[in-house]
């Protein structure tokens, strides 16, 4: 990379606009040399990356460093004066809750994500439906479940504790109770918890994986559809044939997008559920907050940090491989 | 192979009426063509007889059997698309076998079915494409290809020439009819193009409105429209429509007379002293060499090479008329028309139908 040029920024008075975009300002005769060169060098790449570098920079690169130096000290939050050492690394590779919390993970995002996925493509079908056949109310249908998605994933889990609870307030039980069921233990059972949690979740991510696959179904043509139905297809093949083809790169996207929205989801488990009972809906990150701001143990809290990182980026290179290319 | 009924068809999407009333009888492998301008629900039309809209009231039989309950899939008809349709991740083969799919064929059947086809529309060799890389002349069989294959009752065509160049959509246009003749089936075809509807059509139904303008073979439709919508529609530049005058042994243009014959006087009877319209088609109008006749004023002139368009005026009445191609009078010059009053077809101005005089002078 060549280094910026001298006369970047121009300096004060060297442009009869100041605020005009500085794109190889036109060539003049009357200009001095200097100035010319850096006319030429504006021209190159890097004026136009160098914004984005420096937000990236400053925003990504600098705290993926950060965390990736803490994680090499025995770093407390309080006290980060520290000498290097692999301290924190070995005590997280030995710590007995991490498999536990791994399983509630990988359980946690399959279910969240498969969730959805599907939830989303069977409203969004649905939404699409609905409007070709010109129903009324299909506006509303869109907007409601967007609603979900605008509020904030702590009030999300609180909104879902007060229905999970098992008080007799709690929306879900009495609803049960009303219809003759009994009650369910949906917070404080272990093997209910991530269920509950799962749920909330799906509640609220399904509405951004409905706009995206709403946005590709309406891009299908629809002569497609009636072409395949004067071929004698029935429904499901024309889903099959016609419809899920024309998704997969739509799914792929919102299939990784998701995983990652997923993966580092902790404040609706936060305040659902706060990881428990016990570990029970622990996830990694969950585990790294809580690490950090419960133990106090910024070091340990960087290497789970960076574990989470490596198995996000791991997972989007496995599925991008699956995106379909260009072809002509 | 199926003979095609339609009875009292209606239909509205919601308070908008959009046919009304249509009946209509194809023969078994009879090419019709529904022509008119856009909006005239000609397309509509197309998407009832294949069950992809269904009808408000109203029956659509195939033979003896009333289809209009059936899917699409049911009726065994076959389409082919404006945009051909063609489904974009699937090959040229797989996308022509694509209805084979649930017949009972085995997989060498299949395969032989496609190759034939394609054999039939000259594309073996595109057969491991995708449509993205056809070009639009080939997608075009392919949609036809695909069409065929299930050897349908009913052939659609859906304005299927609209998106070509004009040389290839000449060259398709005697394509299908070719294919029609290898393989008769009873079609029905949607365009706007009234070369196509002239062309291709066994008989040609013009469609204005939602309704019925006529119907007829194209010889018919052009000598003897039933109204001056067809009259106008139909015929390139359209049939020329002249106010007249009829008294009891003639025509009245303004002050210049056009004497009837007999057959014509009684063709007219009951008609004396009114005002009607002359429909006179640009060919059955002639310069006339010497003096007499109609005097007008030449606008411009239109050379095509195989003939000349001689635009024309008298008073406010604007004329077109066919001459010869070495004819080339100038823009202002007085010239004079004859009228070959045994071609023209007369409306009433009032209903703007036609009088039963084309019938006679049919006759």
């Amino acid at each position: 990379m060549r280094p910026p040029p001298k006369s970047w920024p121009p300096t004060k008075g060297s442009e009869p606009l100041p605020n005009a975009p500085r794109i190889a300002p036109p060539v003049s005769a009357a200009r001095p040399a200097g100035k010319l060169r850096g006319a030429r060098a504006l021209s190159g790449p890097l004026p136009w990356l160098l914004p984005a570098l420096i937000m990236l920079g400053l925003f990504y690169l600098y705290p993926i460093a950060e965390a990736l130096r803490l994680a090499f000290t025995d770093a407390r939050l309080f006290d980060q004066a520290t000498e290097p050492s692999l301290d924190s690394i070995r005590r997280v590779s030995q710590s007995a809750a991490l498999p536990v919390i791994l399983q509630n993970t990988l359980v946690y995002t399959v279910a969240s994500v498969l969730g959805q996925l599907g939830l989303g493509m069977a409203i969004a079908i649905l939404v699409v439906r609905a409007e070709r056949a010109r129903l009324r109310g299909t506006m509303a249908l869109r907007t409601l479940v967007l609603a979900a998605w605008v509020i904030p994933a702590i009030a999300n889990g609180v909104i879902w504790q007060l229905l999970f609870s098992e008080a007799p307030f709690g929306a879900i039980n009495s609803a049960l109770r009303m219809v003759g069921f009994a009650p369910v233990a949906w917070l404080s059972d272990p093997s209910n918890a991530m269920l509950s949690a799962v749920i909330a979740t799906i509640w609220q991510g399904t509405a951004y994986s409905m706009i995206l696959l709403y946005a590709a179904l309406k891009s299908i043509d629809p002569a497609l559809n009636e072409a395949a139905a004067i071929d004698n297809a029935t429904g499901f093949e024309r889903f099959w044939f016609i419809t899920l083809p024309h998704l997969r790169a739509a799914l792929l996207v919102n299939a990784i997008l998701i995983l990652i929205m997923t993966l580092n989801m902790f404040d609706t488990i936060l305040s659902l559920t706060g990881g428990g009972p016990g570990r029970a809906t622990e996830v990694l990150s969950l585990f790294a907050y809580n690490t950090v701001f419960q133990s106090f143990e910024l070091g340990r809290g960087a290497v789970l940090s960076i574990l989470l990182l490596i198995i996000s980026l791991t997972l989007t290179a496995a599925m991008v491989v699956f995106l379909p290319r260009e072809r002509k | 192979m199926a003979d095609v009924h339609l009875e009292h068809i209606d239909k509205s999407f919601g308070p908008a009426q959009v046919l009304t009333d249509i009946s209509l009888d194809i023969a078994d492998q009879e090419f019709v063509v529904l022509v008119g301008p856009s909006g005239c629900g000609k397309s509509t039309l197309l998407r009832l007889v294949a069950g992809l809209d269904s009808v408000s009231s109203g029956d659509i039989r195939f033979g003896a059997t009333s289809v209009k309950d059936l899917s699409p899939g049911e009726r065994n008809v076959a389409m082919v698309f404006q945009n051909y349709a063609l489904y974009p991740h699937l090959t040229v083969a797989a996308n022509i076998g694509f209805g084979l799919r649930r017949m009972r064929m085995t997989r060498q059947q299949k395969r032989a079915a496609v190759l034939d086809v394609a054999r039939l529309l000259e594309i073996e060799e595109l057969l491991s494409r995708r449509p993205a890389a056809l070009s639009g002349g080939q997608r075009q069989r392919v949609a036809m290809g695909r069409a065929i294959i299930r050897e349908p009752a009913v052939f659609l065509f859906d304005e299927p020439l609209s998106n070509l160049d004009a040389r290839l959509r000449m060259q398709m246009r005697s394509e299908i009819r070719a294919l029609h003749r290898k393989r008769p089936t009873t079609t029905l075809y949607v365009t706007h193009d009234q070369t196509e509807a002239m062309t291709m059509g066994d008989r040609v139904v013009v469609l204005n409105k939602g309704r019925i303008e006529q119907i007829g073979t194209p010889s018919e439709i052009y000598n003897q429209p039933r109204s001056c919508f067809v009259a106008g529609f139909i015929g390139m530049p359209p049939m020329n429509m002249i106010p007249i005058r009829r008294s009891e042994d003639a025509l009245w243009i303004g002050a210049y007379r056009l004497p009837l014959s007999d057959a014509q006087q009684r063709a007219l009877a009951g008609y004396s002293n009114r005002d009607l319209i002359l429909g006179l088609r640009p060919e059955h109008l002639r310069l006339r060499p010497t003096s007499g006749g109609v005097p007008a004023v030449v606008d411009h002139i239109e050379p095509t090479g195989s003939e000349t368009l001689v635009y024309v005026h008298h008073d406010a009445q604007r004329l077109c008329l066919r001459a010869a191609p070495d004819v080339a009078p100038q823009p202002g010059a007085q010239v004079h028309l004859d009228f070959t009053l045994e071609r023209a077809v007369i409306f009433d101005p009032e209903t703007e139908l036609a009088l039963p005089q084309a019938a006679a002078h049919a006759a």
